[in-house]
């Protein structure tokens, strides 16, 4: 499903929604969150799990490649408390560092792929309208209609040799020893434009028909007749104006970005061992009968990546209640 | 609204032209051709250059795309290198075909689901039902599909011995009482693919008809419908779900839209002949041919599927017109 | 509000058309499932009938009916097969000259008898007198020399015909489209036939084994190039019944075989995929394969599978191969210290809880010349180390990076290659880094010599020793992806290629080998092991070490 790489948050269909927040959106929309309790315990898990990410080496026991063969696919223990793999590594801190992984990419893919390209070019195509609208909408056409899935396992694995050469080429050439391509710097890079490439039509489409809307209102079109440039509308009105819709989509688009990291690790044009990722893990832990036998393989990262994936989603949910004046 | 529909309808032969191209550039810009996965581990460059040229994989990028240009228009997909001796026509639409079953009964549960627990959690906002509705729901679309299967077959096929582990037998099985009246019952092969694929999907439904229908409660002609006494049930039914239609019929439209590309997990995992992963087979082995009329068709199906989209809004709310803002 | 009615009239209208639709689609496919069902089973109060045909309902296996899985084939055109999935149906559909019989000797098949004349340059077989196609028709010699002349013709578009078929004089013209016949095939009278070899070489009748070199009906194919493989006239010992692709194929006995009537009516292959162990468990397959996780239950004698496993050694190996062009592995004493460092013993025991073996060499066990003595190098940090210090390097930091390129997705592999990089970093230093591609991506870049260092395997086709020894490391060999060269291996394998004394010959090859694995051209991993559970009413069933018929010589006891 293409809903695998990103999905478009559901988008408010009153004109009411956005207006009803007034001059401030931002403190407003904070103070109603606060008072959710689900919505604050969501922020906490995923503040728990991206931090750990954030500081894997400090708080992870041990590294995320170290093997002992001695101690292979061990249960939980107090030397490993939540067991080891078929290699005896500990399965605590892999999924730590596969916590960061998700954190990066996550990360990456937002700022890249999402924020830029959807809010620029939806914003760019409501606000100017005409030929620039339609041709923008028609380029989300292609990209929106092109099945997800296959084109970024054909992308990955087309690019990624060409970028994997192009980092080596940067490291031999730069005082970058090895950080590019043994961090996994490389594969994440290839992961996330890809990703971005059919990750921005859905928000560009919801902030192209909340800029519609808003571009009517009086407050733009005094803005207009005073001979504000475009920018200075686009940058003083309409993006405060939209910056509560950014948030919920972004947030909405976490859970699946994260998501499709395991996706695309499985295939295995994801990130490369031995980096640690929720993909790998999993990968290494399904099939039935590897379940059957040492279900802690599985469980350990199934439980990471749904409580991360429900927080994001509940924290969507909220956030979309608390933006309608709930 | 007849112009603008052709306008549009026009668009997609340039759309499918770009979007053939960009498949074609890319599958062929990558390292690796079908002729030398096909050849296993015999790979003799003479002969495979040989067959390159027998396969028509020779030439620019440009003459290759126009002969499958010429081809394609003539209703000629090509052959495949992952099933020789067959078309491509023959091979994918069969398999579409049993991912679209699949597909379609998942959805048509996930709506029969989701609908009715969307329009509960909204009537019952304010008490702790709402929330416990939708945050169970949201939890299992927390689960990604593959953590969630071993679990399923796991529990269903090996311990209680009830499902088969995988496999495919068409949507009926039928039970004969006295040997002359039939009824079919859903084929046991059916249940945990059918499963997977829907237990992901009731949240979503349920929380898009729970936030619609919260905002249309709160206009005037339903606040007047309850002012008058109409029973809840009534009231949900004539008013508050036809106005939570808008944003439903655009959800329903590109999931039906994407069950023709089929869930590859759930294929692969469970061993049906789907298209999903079909379709990955030929990316990786780079089956020029397959992966072209995928997308092709997909991206056909899609762009019709959002212009049906656009005009059911016309109908639903009359106030939209069409080529002006459409709202998602 | 009328907008109110025209919106629920809108619903309604939705609602009637799912019903439609979805009431429609259930007739259309009930029809379609009564077909499958024929009749049905009348009386009785409440039977259930199968809705497919799988006999799983059935309970136990119906007389002379055998159940196994096994996948799509890519093509049943025995010119075009290059993969052993196809190669098991076409080995039972169709028959050539000659065979490879259980005991791995190769035997006569079509043929029946053979004089090899000239110093082993022209062979001659005679066809036996009761071969006959499926259809009744008598197979002739004509039949043999088209059909070989079908497999290198340019139009077939054969990747493989030249690898199996090279040997006669005139099949390179004829492939590349130089000549219009393959000068050295000659058809004497209507039962015999004569090739003609460019060079004596003693395994041209194993290469026959191979399907490219098998008879098709020439009436067939000319009549539906297309599709004719959709129902294969030929001569094997069973007949395609039906096949439904990613659901089942049914082979049928074919009752004018002239080795005798199979004993076997039908064997099921159930495509699908899944566990087949689950399967067999719930008794819907005669014969699954064991996987790792299931491996020590199967073994262990009282457990309820106990009785019914074995295993059975493949002819493949499975390697790390090291480009012998490309920096720093053009120097052998880092590919000694590469080998040396790992602990492939360790490895096979922990990971892989010893489904496989851990290689003693480059020949793989059942192929001749594979002697059970450990000629690979041991796990051995110290020698490692000195090794590197011996190399042009002298050190880790100074090594130049270093990657390993393996197939990803789906891949098992991928573990022990972790284990392997771990290693590596604590006995050498040095870090190795992984790049995971697609099938696609890692042949072209191996065959560009893009890699350094990469994961592969390798399955014989035929047992003989020069289907690996010669194939991969003779430096004019287009296979030598390693790109290795050596003056003395090519010496000894081209000494061994018309030597005609059979245990002279052998001993070339291990000669060879023996100075491959002294110069690490490849890190011999494993040998495979395939592991598997039969149902006790199985008779005769064996699982060779490489794709060859066998159907005719399994049963199913009643």
């Amino acid at each position: 499903m293409t809903s695998a790489v990103a999905e478009t948050p559901p988008a408010p269909t009153g004109e009411d929604a956005p207006s009803s927040l007034g001059a401030s959106p931002g403190a407003l929309l904070w103070q109603r969150l606060r008072r959710k309790r689900l919505a604050m315990i969501s922020m906490v898990v995923v503040a728990i799990i991206y931090g750990s990410g954030i500081f894997a080496p400090v708080v992870a026991p041990y590294s995320y490649s170290e093997q002992n063969l001695e101690r292979t696919l061990e249960g939980p223990s107090a030397d490993h408390w939540l067991g080891t793999d078929r290699l005896g590594r500990d399965m605590l801190s892999r999924a730590i560092f596969s916590a960061r992984t998700t954190l990066i990419l996550t990360v990456a893919v937002v700022l890249s792929g999402s924020v830029v390209l959807g809010v620029g070019l939806g914003l760019l195509s409501g606000y100017k309208g005409g030929w620039i609208d339609g041709a923008i909408m028609r380029v989300g056409d292609v990209f929106g209609s092109v099945p997800g899935l296959p084109m970024l396992i054909l992308i990955n694995a087309t690019t990624r040799p060409r970028v994997d050469e192009l980092a080596v080429w940067v490291e031999e050439h730069t005082p970058l020893s090895n950080e590019l391509s043994t961090t996994g710097g490389a594969s994440y890079f290839t992961v996330a434009v890809a990703l971005s490439l059919f990750a921005w039509v859905g928000m560009a489409r919801i902030i192209r028909s909340q800029v519609l809307q808003l571009r009517e209102r009086d407050f733009v079109l005094a803005a207009q007749a005073t001979g504000a440039t475009g920018a200075g509308v686009i940058s003083r009105h309409l993006l405060p104006n939209i910056a509560f819709l950014i948030i919920l989509s972004v947030s909405a688009g976490l859970g699946a970005i994260a998501g499709s990291e395991i996706v695309l690790t499985w295939f295995g044009v994801g990130v490369q061992p031995p980096a640690a990722s929720f993909g790998q893990m999993i990968f290494e832990g399904s099939g039935a009968r590897t379940f059957q036998a040492h279900p802690h393989l599985l469980v350990v990262p199934a439980v990471f990546v749904t409580s991360l994936m429900f927080a994001f989603n509940l924290l969507g949910d909220a956030l979309n209640d608390a933006m309608r004046g709930r | 609204m007849a112009v603008y529909i052709i306008r549009r309808l026009l668009w997609l032969p340039f759309i499918l032209l770009i979007v053939s191209f960009a498949t074609f550039a890319i599958a062929r810009f990558g390292p690796g051709d079908p002729v030398a996965v096909a050849a296993g581990q015999f790979r003799d460059p003479e002969v495979l250059e040989q067959v390159r040229a027998e396969r028509g994989l020779d030439g620019s990028i440009l003459e290759q795309y126009a002969r499958w240009l010429s081809d394609a228009l003539r209703g000629d997909f090509g052959e495949s290198f992952l099933q020789q001796g067959f078309t491509v026509s023959e091979l994918i639409f069969p398999k579409m075909w049993i991912s679209a079953q699949m597909g379609l009964l998942a959805l048509v549960i996930v709506f029969a689901l989701g609908i009715p627990l969307g329009l509960v959690a909204a009537r019952l906002s304010g008490t702790w039902i709402d929330p416990f509705i939708i945050s169970s729901l949201l939890f299992l679309r927390a689960v990604p599909v593959i953590v969630l299967i071993p679990p399923l077959l796991w529990l269903f096929a090996t311990q209680l011995d009830l499902l088969p582990v995988g496999g495919w037998d068409g949507l009926f099985e039928i039970w004969w009482i006295g040997g002359v009246i039939a009824i079919p019952i859903p084929d046991p092969h059916l249940y945990l693919p059918v499963l997977a694929m829907s237990i992901g999907g009731f949240g979503g439904v349920a929380r898009l008809v729970r936030i619609t229908a919260l905002e249309v409660q709160q206009e005037d002609y339903i606040r007047t419908a309850r002012a008058k006494g109409l029973s809840e049930s009534v009231v949900a039914m004539q008013h508050v779900l036809p106005n939570s239609l808008l944003p439903l019929v655009t959800v329903i439209g590109f999931a039906l839209a994407s069950i023709i590309e089929g869930a590859f997990f759930v294929e692969v995992l469970l061993g049906i002949p789907g298209i999903g992963r079909f379709t990955f087979e030929a990316v990786v082995s780079r089956d020029y041919d397959v992966i072209l009329a995928m997308t092709v068709i997909t991206s056909a199906v899609f762009v019709l599927m959002n212009l049906i989209i656009e005009i059911s809004y016309t109908f639903i709310d009359p106030r939209i017109r069409l080529g002006e803002s459409v709202r998602t | 509000m009328s907008s109110q009615n025209r919106m629920l009239g809108i619903l309604l209208g939705v609602l009637a058309l799912l019903v439609l639709v979805v009431g429609g689609l259930s007739a259309v496919l009930l029809a379609g499932g009564g077909d499958d069902d024929g009749g049905g089973d009348g009386g009785g109060t409440t039977t259930a009938s199968a809705g497919g045909d799988d006999g799983g309902s059935d309970g136990g296996s119906a007389s002379g009916r055998l159940r196994l899985s096994g996948t799509d084939p890519i093509t049943l055109d025995p010119a075009l097969v290059t993969d052993a999935g196809s190669a098991q149906y076409i080995s039972e559909i169709y028959s050539g000259l000659t065979t490879i019989t259980p005991d791995l000797a190769v035997s006569l098949d079509l043929a029946e008898s053979l004089e090899v004349t000239e110093g082993g340059l022209v062979y001659t077989f005679t066809l036996r007198p009761d071969a006959t196609f499926h259809n009744g028709r008598r197979v002739t010699a004509e039949d043999l020399r088209w059909s070989i002349d079908r497999a290198l013709a340019p139009e077939t578009s054969s990747l493989v015909a030249l690898s199996y078929l090279g040997d006669i004089v005139g099949a390179r013209e004829r492939r590349l489209g130089v000549s219009d016949a393959v000068a050295g095939v000659r058809v004497i009278d209507e039962r015999t036939i004569e090739f003609t070899l460019d060079a004596p070489k003693p395994f041209f009748l194993a290469k026959l084994t191979y399907p490219t070199a098998w008879v098709v009906d020439r009436q067939q194919v000319e009549a539906n190039p297309r599709n004719w493989t959709r129902n294969p006239n030929a001569t094997g010992p069973y007949e395609l019944k039906e096949w439904r692709i990613g659901e089942r194929i049914v082979l049928e006995a074919n009752e004018r075989f002239y080795g005798g009537t199979p004993k076997l009516d039908e064997v099921l292959y159930e495509l699908s995929g899944g566990s087949t162990l689950t399967r067999f468990e719930n008794g819907e397959l005669d014969v699954a394969s064991i996987g790792v996780n299931d491996l020590e239950r199967a073994q262990d004698p009282s457990s309820d599978l106990g009785g019914l496993y074995s295993s059975a050694p493949e002819m493949s190996i499975s390697y790390l191969a090291f480009n012998t062009d490309a920096p720093p592995f053009d120097d052998v004493n880092v590919r000694r210290a590469f080998a040396m460092s790992i602990d492939r013993q360790k490895v096979v025991e922990t990971v892989f809880m010893n489904a496989w073996l851990p290689a003693t060499g480059i020949i793989p066990p059942a192929v001749p010349g594979y002697t059970t003595e450990d000629k690979t190098f041991g796990f051995d940090p110290e020698g490692a180390r000195a090794a590197l210090a011996a190399s042009r390097y002298g050190s880790a930091e100074n090594l130049p990076r270093v990657i390993i390129t393996e197939m990803g997705g789906g891949a098992s592999a991928a573990i022990d290659t972790q284990a392997f990089l771990e290693q590596w970093r604590e006995v050498l230093g040095v870090d190795v880094q992984v790049r995971q591609t697609d099938r696609a991506t890692l042949t072209a870049d191996l065959d560009a010599g893009r890699l350094q260092l990469f994961n592969d395997g390798w399955s014989m086709d035929y047992p003989d020793p020069e289907s690996v020894i010669d194939l991969k490391f003779h430096s004019q060999s287009a296979l030598n992806d390693v790109r290795y060269e050596n003056a003395e291996v090519d010496a000894l394998i081209e000494a061994a290629r018309v030597e005609q004394d059979a245990e002279l010959r052998l001993q070339l090859y291990r000669d060879a080998e023996r100075i491959l694995i002294d110069e690490a051209a490849w890190i011999p991993l494993y040998f495979p092991l395939s592991h598997f559970v039969v149902d006790p009413s199985v008779e005769g069933w064996f699982n060779p070490p490489l794709v060859m018929p066998r159907l005719r010589f399994i049963s199913i006891a009643d």
